[in-house]
């Protein structure tokens, strides 16, 4: 005999969400009560609480300085892996291993130096990797305490520590999840997803000293093998038009709200609809100029760290506060709160 | 603890791999396996596949560019359609579920 509410197993809280708009008053109510319970279960979890074996990583003196470890799973799926390279020593000849740190290095100290933020957490929180997970792993993650990075097959995908964008791409996931805990579905995902982008891609032009105009605002540029016919595996600048392949077909992202796309997959499309927030941002930090790190980033990482943003919050919710600390920070009138507001409204995202 | 719905001869099933940094849907492989073409031990097997998968399900799997696996069973109950979706991640799921999803194979 089965109980009617446990055989439905777990319902994503986006298809709720869609059974709370569209359903009859008994659908919407429970629907109602079960997206309250899932909510009540997804807290934010707050700064990572996993930390690396003592007597791997030396205490440091100072604040600001990096504490990084790189692993080498050895084609496993264990982590961490065999330590392969640790804070301060010299590149070992492994490219996936060198990769990782000098990426990580690179990641910190655009966060540090722009931002003032210190590591993952603000609290000097270890940047552990780990490199060669997996036998051709077509992927790379941040776990809730580490970053992990395959080496692609040779097909299609590189080494995924290639990309700078990328490696900083995972280390503000863990940013994420120790401020505004973006929920992982529907536009809260997406928001998550783009905010990683859009930290990846500023921590390269940082790197490279690139203003907005001079950057090709790619992610994962480097991803993707000669065999591939695409450039990267987003573009921030146009989505949708990244890769246009016989096997992996085209890019799917859409540039703008009306052509948000509505999926069960993906988390509820967190990969796809990215895309939208991800112009946003490109068309913010092109109007303004310069660097992109020095207004629109500074914008966008305010709002990162603003208290008010909801851990599911949508676009719109996002968006307003993107105008509100741009107000806050340049001015009422300025034209940095123009231009941000100006960037919403041009991919559909209207602000009241 | 979470039960499968009866699986009759009418249930479907799909599988897909979800998620990722280079989330794409020709990644995803989704494997569609209709019940009416299975035997009564084929559909036990994959049964007792799904079965193995349910004590790893997760309403949070996916977070953080982490790969999952998605099942989602379409069935017939007393003159309705149900549904039911699950989403095992990566690192938890069962070896069987795997070779299901990627050659369609049971052991």
């Amino acid at each position: 005999m089965h109980n009617s509410t446990m055989r439905h197993g777990f319902i994503p809280p986006y298809i709720l969400s869609r059974i709370i708009e569209h359903g009859s008053a008994p659908q919407r109510e429970r629907a109602l009560g079960t997206l309250s319970h899932i909510h009540h279960l997804l807290p934010n979890p707050g700064p990572p609480n996993r930390q690396p074996i003592a007597s791997v990583l030396p205490e440091r003196d100072l604040p600001g300085e990096p504490r990084r470890s790189i692993h080498d799973a050895g084609q496993q799926m264990l982590l961490p892996g065999m330590l392969a390279r640790i804070e301060g020593q010299p590149p070992v000849g492994d490219a996936g291993v060198d990769e990782a740190y000098e990426a990580l290095g690179k990641a910190h100290e655009c966060f540090w130096q722009v931002f003032g933020r210190d590591s993952i957490d603000n609290h000097g929180f270890p940047l552990i990797g780990t490199v060669h997970y997996g036998v051709g792993y077509e992927n790379a993650f941040w776990n809730g305490a580490q970053m992990v990075f395959g080496d692609g097959d040779g097909e299609i995908f590189n080494r995924f520590t290639r990309s700078l964008d990328v490696v900083a791409h995972e280390l503000t996931h863990g940013v994420i999840e120790s401020e505004a805990g973006l929920l992982y579905f529907d536009q809260s995902g997406a928001l998550n997803e783009s905010l990683s982008d859009v930290f990846g891609v500023l921590v390269k032009q940082f790197s490279l000293k690139q203003t907005a105009d001079q950057a090709d605002w790619l992610i994962g540029a480097e991803l993707l093998t000669d065999k591939v016919s695409g450039s990267a595996l987003r573009s921030m600048a146009n989505p949708g038009s990244a890769y246009d392949d016989p096997l992996l077909g085209k890019d799917p992202q859409p540039a703008h709200m009306r052509d948000f796309i509505d999926t069960r997959d993906d988390n509820g499309g967190v990969h796809l609809n990215s895309g939208i927030p991800n112009r946003a941002f490109y068309l913010a930090a092109r109007a303004l100029g310069g660097y992109a790190w020095e207004k629109a980033g500074r914008i966008w990482y305010d709002t990162l760290c603003d208290q008010r943003l909801a851990k599911d919050a949508d676009f719109v919710a996002f968006a307003g506060l993107t105008i509100d600390n741009a107000v806050i920070r340049f001015g009422a009138g300025s034209s940095e709160a123009q231009a941000v507001r100006q960037a919403w409204t041009d991919v559909g995202v209207l602000v009241l | 603890m979470k039960q499968l719905p009866p699986l009759g001869k009418e249930a479907t099933v799909r599988l897909s791999r979800q998620g990722g940094f280079a989330a794409m849907q020709a990644l995803s492989r989704p494997r569609e396996i209709d019940f009416a073409s299975c035997d009564e031990r084929q559909r036990g097997q994959i049964c007792s596949v799904l079965e193995g998968c349910l004590p790893f399900a997760s309403a949070d799997a996916g977070q953080g560019d982490r790969r999952y696996y998605q099942i989602e069973l379409h069935y017939r109950e007393n003159e309705h359609d149900g549904e039911m979706l699950l989403q095992v991640p990566e690192e938890q799921a069962p070896g069987e579920l795997v070779r299901l999803w990627d050659k369609g194979e049971l052991l």
